[in-house]
C-alpha cells in the first residue's frame, strides 16, 4: 500500500476538514494520549449532557490518519453515548484488523479508512482518538 | 565596573542577548556594545570589533580611532537542537557535547529518545516546534533535523528559519531536499529563507557512518558558528 493509497482524497478532505479541532472552556473531562513509535499525540476534551456527548474539542499533532479519525469524531461523536463510542472503536479495531464490515451511520465514514487494514503498522494511527475520546469520557464521568 | 552595567549584562546574559563590555583602557570608562543589533549612533569601528571578538567568543584588546579598548564578551551558551532520535544523533549529541556546546534531542517518538541510546544527554519528547518555543532560538542556536519524517521535520525547520538560529540543518537526499523546499515554499517561504537550510546536510567530506556523518555536520556547524560570512566548503556528507 503506497502513502497514495492510504491518502486518498476523501481521507484528505476529512483532515483538512478538521472537524472539532480546538478546546473547550470547561470540558468535564479531558486525556493526552501518544504514540512512542510515530509521535502522534492527541488530546480530546469532552462535555456530557443525559449521558450523551454534548461537546468534543481536540487537538492533534500527528499524521493525516490520525488527523482524519479525529475530525471523523468531531462530527460523528457529538451526541454518542459512551457506550456507542465504545462500540464505534470496536467496529473500527475489527475492520482494521480483520476487514469486517462497519457501523451504520453515523460512523459509516470509518469505510475511509478502509486502507489501512493492509497496514499494520499504521492501525493505531486511527485508533488513538478513539482511545484518547474513551479516555476522556471515562474521566469525565467520574 | 558601574552597578547598572553590570545590572544589564546580567539580564542580557539572561536573554540569550550577546553583549561587550568595552573599557577604555586610557580613562577606564566602560560601556556596552550589542555586536548584532541595530543601534544607531555606535562607533562603526567598535562595533566591528565588537562583532569580531563576539563571533570569535574571546575578549580582547583593541586599537581604535580614539584609542586602546578592553572588549569583554558576554555570549550565551551555543545551543545544538537535534530533531530526531536516530543513530546519526547518537554519535553528534556527544560529539557536540564534547565541543563545548549544550545540546538537546527532541523526538516526540519517545520509544527512540530513550536514556539508554543517549546516555547523559539531555531529551525531550515533545515536538520540536513545541520546544523551540518553550527554549527560544537565538543566533546562538543550532537546529539540525534527522527524523525522516516530514510531519516531524518540517516544522522543527519551519521554526528555525522563523529564528536567527546560526545554522539550520536537514539531513536527506538532494530528492528529499527538493520536495521539502516545495513543501516549505507551500508554507510561505522564500528562496532567501530556504538557501539558509544546509541539505544535504554536513561538509563534503565523503561521509558513510553514522559517526562519520556526524563529524561532517559538526564541521559545518562551527564553520557556519565562526565564519558566518564565509561560502567555502559546502554542500553534502
Amino acid at each position: 500500500m503506497t502513502a497514495e493509497g492510504l491518502y486518498h482524497d476523501a481521507l484528505v478532505r476529512m483532515a483538512r476538514a478538521a472537524t472539532g479541532a480546538g478546546r473547550l472552556e470547561d470540558p468535564q473531562g479531558s486525556a493526552t494520549l501518544d504514540n512512542p513509535l510515530c509521535g502522534d499525540r492527541v488530546t480530546i476534551q469532552v462535555r456530557l449532557s443525559q449521558g450523551r456527548i454534548a461537546a468534543l474539542a481536540h487537538q492533534v499533532r500527528g499524521c493525516l490518519l490520525c488527523e482524519a479519525a479525529a475530525s471523523l469524531l468531531g462530527r460523528a461523536a457529538v451526541g454518542a453515548t459512551p457506550a456507542e463510542v465504545a462500540a464505534a472503536r470496536a467496529g473500527a479495531a475489527a475492520m482494521l484488523a480483520a476487514g469486517a464490515p462497519l457501523p451504520q451511520e453515523p460512523w459509516a465514514e470509518l469505510e475511509l479508512f478502509r486502507p489501512v487494514h493492509e497496514v499494520k503498522s499504521r492501525h493505531r494511527c486511527v485508533l488513538l482518538p478513539f482511545d484518547a475520546l474513551g479516555e476522556a469520557l471515562a474521566r469525565a464521568r467520574v | 565596573m558601574k552597578r547598572d552595567l553590570l545590572a544589564r549584562i546580567r539580564r542580557d546574559v539572561a536573554e540569550k542577548q550577546p553583549v561587550v563590555l568595552a573599557t577604555t583602557l586610557s580613562s577606564g570608562e566602560s560601556r556596552l556594545v550589542y555586536p548584532f543589533a541595530e543601534e544607531a549612533g555606535a562607533d562603526p569601528a567598535l562595533r566591528a570589533a565588537a562583532r569580531e571578538a563576539a563571533l570569535q567568543d574571546q575578549s580582547r584588546v583593541v586599537e581604535i580611532p580614539g584609542g586602546e579598548v578592553f572588549l569583554r564578551v558576554f555570549n550565551p551558551p551555543v545551543r545544538v537542537i537535534i530533531v530526531g532520535a536516530v543513530h546519526v544523533a547518537q554519535a553528534l549529541s556527544q560529539m557536540v557535547r564534547q565541543a563545548g556546546y549544550d545540546v538537546l534531542v527532541v523526538d516526540p517518538r519517545r520509544s527512540f529518545a530513550t536514556g539508554e541510546r543517549f546516555p547523559g544527554i539531555p531529551l525531550s519528547g515533545e515536538w520540536p516546534d513545541e520546544a523551540m518555543a518553550r527554549l527560544g532560538l537565538d543566533r546562538r542556536t543550532a537546529v539540525v533535523t534527522m527524523t525522516h519524517d516530514t510531519k516531524i521535520d518540517d516544522p522543527a525547520l519551519a521554526a528555525a528559519l522563523r529564528s536567527d538560529s546560526f545554522y539550520v540543518g536537514a539531513l536527506g537526499s538532494r530528492k528529499t531536499q527538493a520536495a521539502r523546499r516545495e513543501r516549505l515554499r507551500a508554507m510561505g517561504f522564500g528562496d532567501r529563507d530556504l538557501a539558509r537550510i544546509h541539505g544535504p546536510v554536513g561538509l563534503a567530506i565523503g561521509a558513510v557512518s553514522p559517526g562519520e556523518i556526524a563529524v561532517s555536520i559538526l564541521a559545518e556547524l562551527v564553520d557556519r558558528l565562526r565564519r558566518p560570512g564565509g561560502t567555502e566548503a559546502r554542500a553534502g556528507a
